[in-house]
């Protein structure tokens, strides 16, 4: 249906600045020639993108924060693949229930997991153990939901008999998995990938409390909002995530909209 | 000469959970035949199909394919090959890369294997089609990829379910004579399900008629529908017309009926092909049995008359609703629309032309 109304556009005008200038702002303050986050600008800099640059620290969460986001997506799409394909093609006692704890992460706060998950680290390994592994291991845990969600739709919408076929066709069930089910969810496994890779990329709460020493991204630009003069650094720094994130997407569609050709399928939507 | 069945079927029970779904069914499927399985939905062909296959465990009985036990062989070593309902093609691979699939581990070389591939490819008339993606073909196409798939494989068995369900009529009827045709030509003994009365006469040489997990009667499509066994086979296959009637008399392979309508005739033993069941007997006839006849003409057998009530105008047909004197609802019959043969208003009183030897004695 068309929208019709000066008012809807109108509506929808605002929504859209109030849901993205702010983020225009980040740029804006990050090539600003002045130490103050305040209008009017100065003149424009590249000092502070300079700054960001010779930041060890800043360089150790950064990769502190690739290590975990990436070891965590492939974790939880690892696990995710698994259970989606346990869910849509067997029947087995007790799925609901084992399923909907699995999925449960995704509506508790995660406060509670990560001081859960303290708790039970520091009690059963001692404190030494707080690190990237602690970490990953939490990060899995609620990325994991969101890659179940992502790839039970994938697996959903294959065709029960196009895995007979191939097993009727001299294969067994895991070349048949292999050489028909794989290639045909991994627009899924893709998108999955992905979107945990920037769940965990971001999440903070988990990384501050099992972090211990080692400090992600967002807990240092958290611990590095205390002190002013770093905060146009910090513009910088969010500057070029938001510069990544959308790279990301790009390719995320991408992958979608090619798996989805490439099947034959019909495009019903997806990130973009 | 006697030769082994290719399949044989030896009381085999199918049970899902507390679900009947095979009750007992025992039957010989000849090699190279074209045999199919008629019911109505949720009979238990597909899964029965299925139990051939090797997709589904049977609870107890015997499947044997080309004298072996079956028990325990699963799907991918079974000498049979499936053509599925939706076809399962591979969407992500080449129409080359779906019929060459089943090939992966045979040990002919690769230009062998790509000849073999567009044979299969010429034999079910998609050649040049080998490069294109599997996905961008049309439903005939994919049934033809399908078919290409299987046949590559030269299984002993192939079996489709279903496979003309979802082509428009016309394709339907052109795909039927080409699947007659392949089966001539590859020999193979090919197991055809399907719900379409029409379908299984035109393309058989034995149907087995199911009915809630059991074979009402297998048969050739002749005897299936001039001599049916029950009335409800006769009823699923093509229309029959039922007349209410008693035994008079039976000796030395002749019985002696009293028609509601037809008045008392003799019919042959062989008219009878149902068990006695000992219930009430009725006749049934086919509806082309019966003719009208007109101003001049007169029955070469027996006659009778009654009044037209309702007239559906086929083109090439007609078929005429006709109220028999004596008889309480009316019966259908059908005449060709030749020249000087008008075709008769509502109301009309005709004489009718009939003839004990097209009857059928159910009881
Ligand atoms: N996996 C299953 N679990 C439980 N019941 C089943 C299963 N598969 C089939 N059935 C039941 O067994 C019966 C026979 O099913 P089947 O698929 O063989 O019917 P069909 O004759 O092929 O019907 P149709 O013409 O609709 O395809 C049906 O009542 C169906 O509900
Ligand atoms: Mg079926």
């Amino acid at each position: 249906m068309k929208p019709s109304g000066k008012g809807l556009w109108l509506y929808a005008i605002v929504y859209l600045a109030f849901l993205y200038a702010p983020i225009l702002l980040l740029p804006l303050f990050a090539f600003n020639d002045g130490t103050i986050i305040a209008f009017p600008l100065k003149g424009f800099t590249l000092h502070w993108f300079e700054v960001m640059a010779e930041k060890d620290q800043l360089h150790i969460a950064v990769k502190n924060s690739l290590i975990v986001a990436s070891a965590s997506a492939v974790m939880s799409t690892i696990l995710a693949i698994f259970a989606a394909r346990a869910s849509t093609r067997y029947d087995f006692k007790g799925k609901g229930a084992i399923i909907g704890l699995i999925m449960l992460p995704l509506v508790l706060p995660e406060m509670i997991v990560a001081m859960a998950l303290l708790v039970v680290v520091l009690q059963v390994f001692g404190d030494g153990a707080l690190g990237l592994f602690s970490m990953i291991a939490g990060h899995s845990l609620i990325c994991t939901p969101f890659a179940i969600a992502i790839l039970s739709g994938a697996f959903q919408s294959l065709d029960k008999s196009l895995e007979e076929a191939a097993y009727d066709l001299g294969e067994d069930r895991i070349s048949a998995f292999r050489l028909v089910i794989l290639p045909l969810v991994l627009p899924g496994i893709i998108s999955s990938l992905l979107i945990s890779f920037t769940i965990s990329m971001d999440e903070f709460i988990i990384a501050n409390f099992l972090g211990g020493t080692q400090q992600t991204l967002p807990v240092y630009i958290y611990s590095s909002l205390r002190f002013p003069k770093e905060i146009p650094v910090i513009m910088a720094v969010a500057t070029g995530l938001v510069a990544v994130s959308i790279c990301l997407l790009i390719i995320a569609e991408y992958f979608r909209r090619r798996g989805v050709a490439k099947t034959g399928g019909k495009d019903s939507g997806g990130f973009l | 000469m006697t030769t082994r069945p290719m399949i044989e079927l030896k009381d085999v029970q199918k049970y899902y959970g507390d679900y009947h779904a095979l009750r007992g069914i025992t039957a010989d499927i000849r090699a190279g035949e074209f045999f199919s399985l008629l019911g109505p939905s949720g009979c238990g062909k597909t899964t029965l199909l299925r139990t051939i296959a090797g997709f589904e465990d049977i609870t107890s009985g015997v499947v044997m394919i080309d004298g072996k036990d079956m028990e325990g062989v699963a799907a991918n070593q079974r000498p049979t090959n499936m053509v599925f309902q939706s076809y399962a093609i591979f969407p992500h691979l080449t129409v080359e890369q779906n019929v060459a699939f089943g090939l992966r581990k045979d040990p002919r070389t690769k230009e062998e294997k790509a000849k073999a591939v567009d044979e299969a490819l010429q034999m079910v008339g998609l050649k040049g089609f080998g490069k294109r993606a599997a996905h961008a073909l049309s439903g005939g196409q994919r049934q033809r990829v399908a078919l290409a798939r299987a046949l590559i494989l030269k299984p002993k068995v192939l079996l489709l379910d279903e496979p003309l369900s979802a082509l428009d009529k016309k394709m339907r009827e052109n795909m039927q004579v080409e699947l007659i045709r392949l089966q001539r030509q590859v020999g193979i003994t090919f197991i055809l399900v399907t719900h379409d009365q029409e379908e299984a006469l035109v393309m058989s040489d034995r149907i087995a008629v199911m009915f809630d997990g059991e074979i009402a009667q297998l048969d050739d499509p002749e005897t299936l529908y001039r001599l049916p066994k029950s009335r409800r086979v006769a009823d699923f296959i093509g229309h029959m017309n039922f007349l209410p009637a008693k035994v008079v008399d039976e000796a030395n392979g002749e019985i002696d009926v009293d028609v509601q309508g037809l008045g008392r005739c003799h019919i042959n033993a062989k008219q009878a092909p149902g068990t006695n069941t000992g219930g009430e007997a009725s006749i049934g006839f086919r509806p082309e049995t019966l003719t009208i006849l007109y101003e001049g003409q007169s029955a070469s057998d027996r006659e009778t008359t009654g009044s037209v009530e309702e007239v559906v105008y086929y083109g090439d047909m007609t078929y005429y609703d006709v109220k028999l004197d004596g008889v309480a609802d009316p019966v259908r019959l059908s005449m060709r629309n030749v020249p000087g043969r008008p075709v008769l208003d509502r109301g009309t009183k005709t004489r009718v032309a009939w003839s004990p030897s097209a009857l059928v004695l159910f009881r």
